[in-house]
């Protein structure tokens, strides 16, 4: 895969931490030159660049604000200005407040919507001139098992995690003239430094706290993300669009 | 008793004949007037107040289309279809299914559309919405079917007065007769008749439910066999 993938340029938002940060350093391992998008944690998407330069590979940090359609354009920009293409968008960006729904309230849910999904969207506008020039354009969006079965914990980020199946969908039929693949990873519980929300309300629930399947013996890792994510955007993966792959050790399926 | 059904949104058809078969089935129907915002929890718990006690049943449709290619969408477009679409449907469910919840049970029917699983390729706004609410739909049925609240997302495709049946986008709506096994689009009392039965106590074992209500449309695939005595449809040379 290695050879498949070198110098080829990926935007990865969200990419300093956590899932993201696996997907970084999986793509640049590989031969990809990866921008790392940040918003609130520098020392870690620095970090993470220093991670990826001690293995050999090649990248930048660049903080930006998902929410913000001129900050995002202006990371696209200086991805062009620094290596002249892109070929990669993988959205990642995103929160989990681990609210009920009567907890919500319009500015908090508006709010994790525009990080969610309107990030998403955001990102996808920003990169399809240079996706559009290349020759092996590709678009991941991170997703959830949250988007296609309910937890009871977080209703909010489910509606956001539904919405990225159906973004998916839709702009795999829309840019498939184009040559451009469009995929969502649908991620199990995964293995990472801390959350950005609120611990799941339900955590309190007996029942969950002694759940093996969440103690982590079928929790994911960030690198198996990434490693999916490297086979989607090669040139081999050209017949898989639209799709929503999940990624959890079978655990939806108990 | 509890009587009312309340109807969210009348500028869809669909959704106003729903109501207009319900008030028939001896409902009484009350309809959100147009000037109070579905997203404006203040004003819309204030409207719904005086009727709490008699509410038994919510229908809250999929909002108007909006329909174009991902780099044509307005930033207006992307924030109406945020407030129509989700955030309206989470202001609803917030105040109805609450106030059902306080009743003892109720209905919270999403009117929705196939669009929460089957995409066109220009409308990436609207379904994003339907899918949404979708899965706010089964959420529901955790967060509230414990206090009798159950909720049903249906997902409707065309029928025969449907003006998106000439749909100018997409290609999903040629050949009617090779898309439905019966042949013809389904009558919107059919439509109507669902809606009721979900409103009653014998619907009582399904909740969370996602109800396909499109004639097994979605069902169909353009690579068909083609076999001598049974319907075949050509597409249009362009």
């Amino acid at each position: 895969m290695t050879g498949r993938l070198r110098d080829r340029v990926a935007l990865v938002t969200g990419g300093g931490k956590g899932v993201g940060a696996g997907v970084v350093k999986a793509l640049a391992e590989k031969g990809v030159k990866v921008c790392i998008n940040c918003n609130t944690n520098r020392a870690m998407a620095e970090e993470t660049l220093r991670q990826v330069e001690a293995a050999g590979g090649e990248g930048f940090v660049f903080q930006a604000d998902v929410t913000d359609a001129a900050q995002l354009q202006g990371m696209v920009d200086a991805i062009i200005e620094k290596w002249g293409r892109l070929d990669i968008l993988v959205n990642n960006a995103a929160m989990q407040p681990n609210l009920f729904i009567d907890m919500y309230d319009y500015a908090t849910l508006r709010r994790l919507w525009e990080i969610n999904i309107g990030g998403y969207f955001h990102a996808v506008r920003a990169c399809l001139p240079y996706l559009k020039k290349s020759d092996c354009g590709r678009i991941v969006n991170i997703s959830s098992i949250h988007g296609k079965r309910p937890t009871g914990f977080d209703a909010g980020y489910a509606m956001t995690k539904g919405a990225i199946r159906m973004f998916t969908r839709e702009l795999a039929l829309e840019l498939y003239a184009d040559g451009i693949t469009v995929n969502a990873v649908d991620l199990g519980g995964c293995k990472i430094e801390f959350k950005t929300g609120n611990a799941p309300i339900r955590a309190h629930n007996p029942l969950d706290c002694n759940n093996p399947d969440m103690n982590g013996f079928r929790q994911v890792t960030p690198r198996d993300v990434g490693e999916l994510v490297c086979y989607l955007c090669t040139p081999e993966a050209q017949a898989v669009t639209g799709d929503g792959i999940r990624v959890d050790k079978g655990l939806i399926l108990i | 008793m509890k009587n009312i059904v309340v109807l969210t949104d009348a500028r869809m058809a669909e959704a106003r004949l729903a109501g207009a078969y319900l008030a028939g089935q001896g409902w009484r129907v009350e309809t959100v007037p147009e000037d109070i915002c579905l997203w404006n929890e203040a004003t819309l718990r204030a409207w719904a107040e005086p009727l709490a006690g008699e509410i038994a049943g919510v229908i809250h449709p999929a909002p108007p289309r909006i329909l174009g290619g991902v780099e044509a969408v307005s930033e207006e477009e992307w924030s109406r279809a945020a407030d129509e679409g989700p955030m309206a449907a989470w202001c609803v469910t917030k105040v109805f299914c609450g106030i059902m919840k306080d009743n003892g049970g109720g209905s919270m029917i999403y009117l929705n559309s196939i669009h929460a699983e089957k995409p066109v390729g220009l409308g990436a706004l609207f379904s994003m919405g339907c899918a949404a609410t979708q899965m706010l739909a089964r959420e529901v049925a955790q967060d509230y079917g414990q206090f009798g609240v159950r909720s049903f997302f249906i997902q409707k495709g065309i029928t025969q007065s449907d003006p998106d049946s000439k749909s100018p986008v997409s290609s999903v709506y040629y050949g009617v007769d090779m898309r439905y096994p019966t042949r013809k689009l389904p009558e919107e009392d059919q439509l109507n008749g669902l809606i009721a039965f979900l409103l009653t106590p014998e619907a009582a074992p399904l909740n969370g439910s996602d109800l396909m209500a499109d004639g097994a449309m979605t069902q169909y695939y353009t690579h068909r066999r083609k076999v001598e005595g049974r319907p075949y449809y050509d597409w249009p040379s362009s």
